[in-house]
């Protein structure tokens, strides 16, 4: 059996003081153990302040544990890996609850991550990520940042993270505020991802109907926690968590 | 009424004639204001950027005297420069008094905190939301700093078009620094200030029509680029525009 993508032991994260910025803040996430296998699809559910979004930005390499180990595809994330976290984060991307479009065209936007990556403008890349999220490349490609609604806009993120191919695709709350038609591309262009270049998908969402549809598993929070999942939630095969 | 439409009419043939008096003025304004900008924008881009976007000791105690520079009436900096450029002053030596330098001197004084401070505004207001967008995506730190930059670029013209309306326009500094020289530092504002001292209203409103175009210029280009600069508040929130 091969090791897993991710696994933490003994994790403590949390911003201020916990993540050495400052006196106030504790910790807000505990993770005493936590595995999730290449190529799985992880739903994260929980209430508002439970720690989901700060364990998805700890997986997305966006804040460092101020305890305990994390391992990334079979090695340890030591400080010298966060130093050069860009590198990391090139493997694992997020598409934030905080996302945002920079103040260019469509093409632009689905293009900058491969810029970053020092790959040449591809232009037939693009259009493939505006397809895979439902969105005409003919239609969209051109338009400027503020000629979007608030699903195509989303989905114009969610492309320029699928146009990258990453190793592991973070969603945090993908589907607020949207409209059931983009919540169901998200979720297909989502799975596509699994399909397509085997990426493994860890998802938080408020939207249970929304996160079984697309997760294999789903781990609950509760402050800062993980628990046990409430009866008639099955299945832990490609999630191992220890309370 | 006659004298006024008699002196509009007297204005107009003097424009159309390009009266050399009048140019002359017109090309002192421009040179004068392209001086101030330029100085301006080089300083002050760079300063607001820092101010904006880097966390350091002493940062509001910077922001409270740049916006204390903004309050500050222009008499007093045309004051304060001329006891520093006069032949006892500190900058005596230089020989700008009543030169076209000298003023440009005066008038970087008055465009420099406004180019700071609007820069230092715009690159925070994106700052937070942006900043995990470009790390997610994978930048690195220089490329995190550059893309910042860019993201606030409508903002910052914004800022060069204000300062550029307040330069223009200014004439206590431009009559006190420049000693309203004819042929030399004799400018748009300090020409009409004279002119309708002499009662030579034709000149005068020839010139205001020139300034009032100006005006009307930047105003267009200040809606523009406010337009652009607050279309999606430091990037289009995905899933939060335009429904």
């Amino acid at each position: 059996m091969s090791a897993p993508l991710y696994r933490l032991r003994g994790v403590e994260a949390g911003y201020g003081e916990a993540a050495g910025l400052g006196p106030l803040a504790a910790s807000v996430l505990h993770v005493p153990e936590l595995s999730i296998a290449h190529g799985s699809i992880v739903g994260l559910a929980g209430h508002n302040g439970s720690g989901k979004s700060t364990l998805l930005k700890l997986l997305g390499f966006l804040l460092s544990p101020s305890m305990g180990d994390v391992y990334f595809d079979g090695r340890l994330v030591d400080q010298a890996a966060l130093r050069a976290g860009h590198l990391l984060r090139r493997r694992a991307v997020l598409l934030g609850q905080d996302t945002c479009l920079l103040k260019r065209s469509v093409a632009a936007n689905v293009f900058y991550g491969l810029k970053v990556r020092g790959l040449g403008a591809d232009r037939r890349a693009v259009d493939w990520a505006l397809e895979l999220v439902g969105l005409d490349p003919v239609l969209f490609a051109r338009r400027a940042w503020y000629e979007l609604s608030g699903g195509e806009a989303q989905r114009v993120a969610l492309a320029a993270r699928l146009v990258l191919r990453p190793k592991v695709l973070l969603l945090d709350e993908p589907t607020a505020s949207l409209d059931e038609e983009s919540a169901l591309r998200i979720r297909e262009a989502s799975l596509a991802a699994r399909e397509q270049w085997g990426a493994t998908l860890v998802a938080v969402s408020h939207d249970m109907i929304w996160l079984r549809s697309l997760s294999d598993e789903i781990v609950f929070m509760r402050g800062g926690r993980l628990t046990e999942a409430p009866s008639g939630i099955h299945g832990w095969s490609a999630v191992s968590v220890s309370a | 009424m006659d004298y006024f439409s008699e002196g509009l009419t007297k204005a107009v043939a003097l424009l159309l004639a390009l009266d050399p008096e009048t140019f002359s003025a017109v090309w002192a304004t421009a040179s004068v204001t392209a001086l101030a900008l330029i100085a301006s924008l080089l300083m002050g881009l760079p300063l607001g950027f820092a101010l904006g976007h880097f966390h350091f000791p002493g940062r509001r105690g910077v922001r409270l005297f740049v916006d204390w520079m903004l309050s500050l009436p222009t008499v007093v900096i045309g004051l304060i420069v001329y006891a520093f450029l006069t032949a006892r002053g500190p900058l005596g030596e230089w020989g700008l008094l009543f030169s076209v330098p000298g003023m440009a001197l005066g008038l970087t004084l008055l465009g420099l905190p406004i180019i700071i401070s609007m820069t230092a505004t715009a690159v925070e207001s994106t700052d937070s939301r942006l900043t995990q967008t470009l790390l997610s995506l994978g930048a690195d730190r220089w490329q995190l700093l550059w893309a910042t930059l860019t993201e606030a670029r409508f903002a910052m013209a914004l800022a060069a078009a204000t300062a550029f309306g307040r330069i223009v326009s200014e004439v206590g500094i431009a009559m006190m620094v420049g000693g309203n020289i004819k042929w030399q530092t004799r400018t748009i504002t300090t020409a009409i200030a004279l002119e309708t001292g002499k009662g030579e209203f034709a000149t005068g409103i020839a010139l205001g029509i020139v300034l009032m175009i100006v005006a009307l210029v930047v105003n267009l280009l200040v809606g523009l680029l406010r337009g652009r600069a607050n279309g999606s508040a430091g990037g289009h929130r995905a899933g939060g525009g335009r429904t």
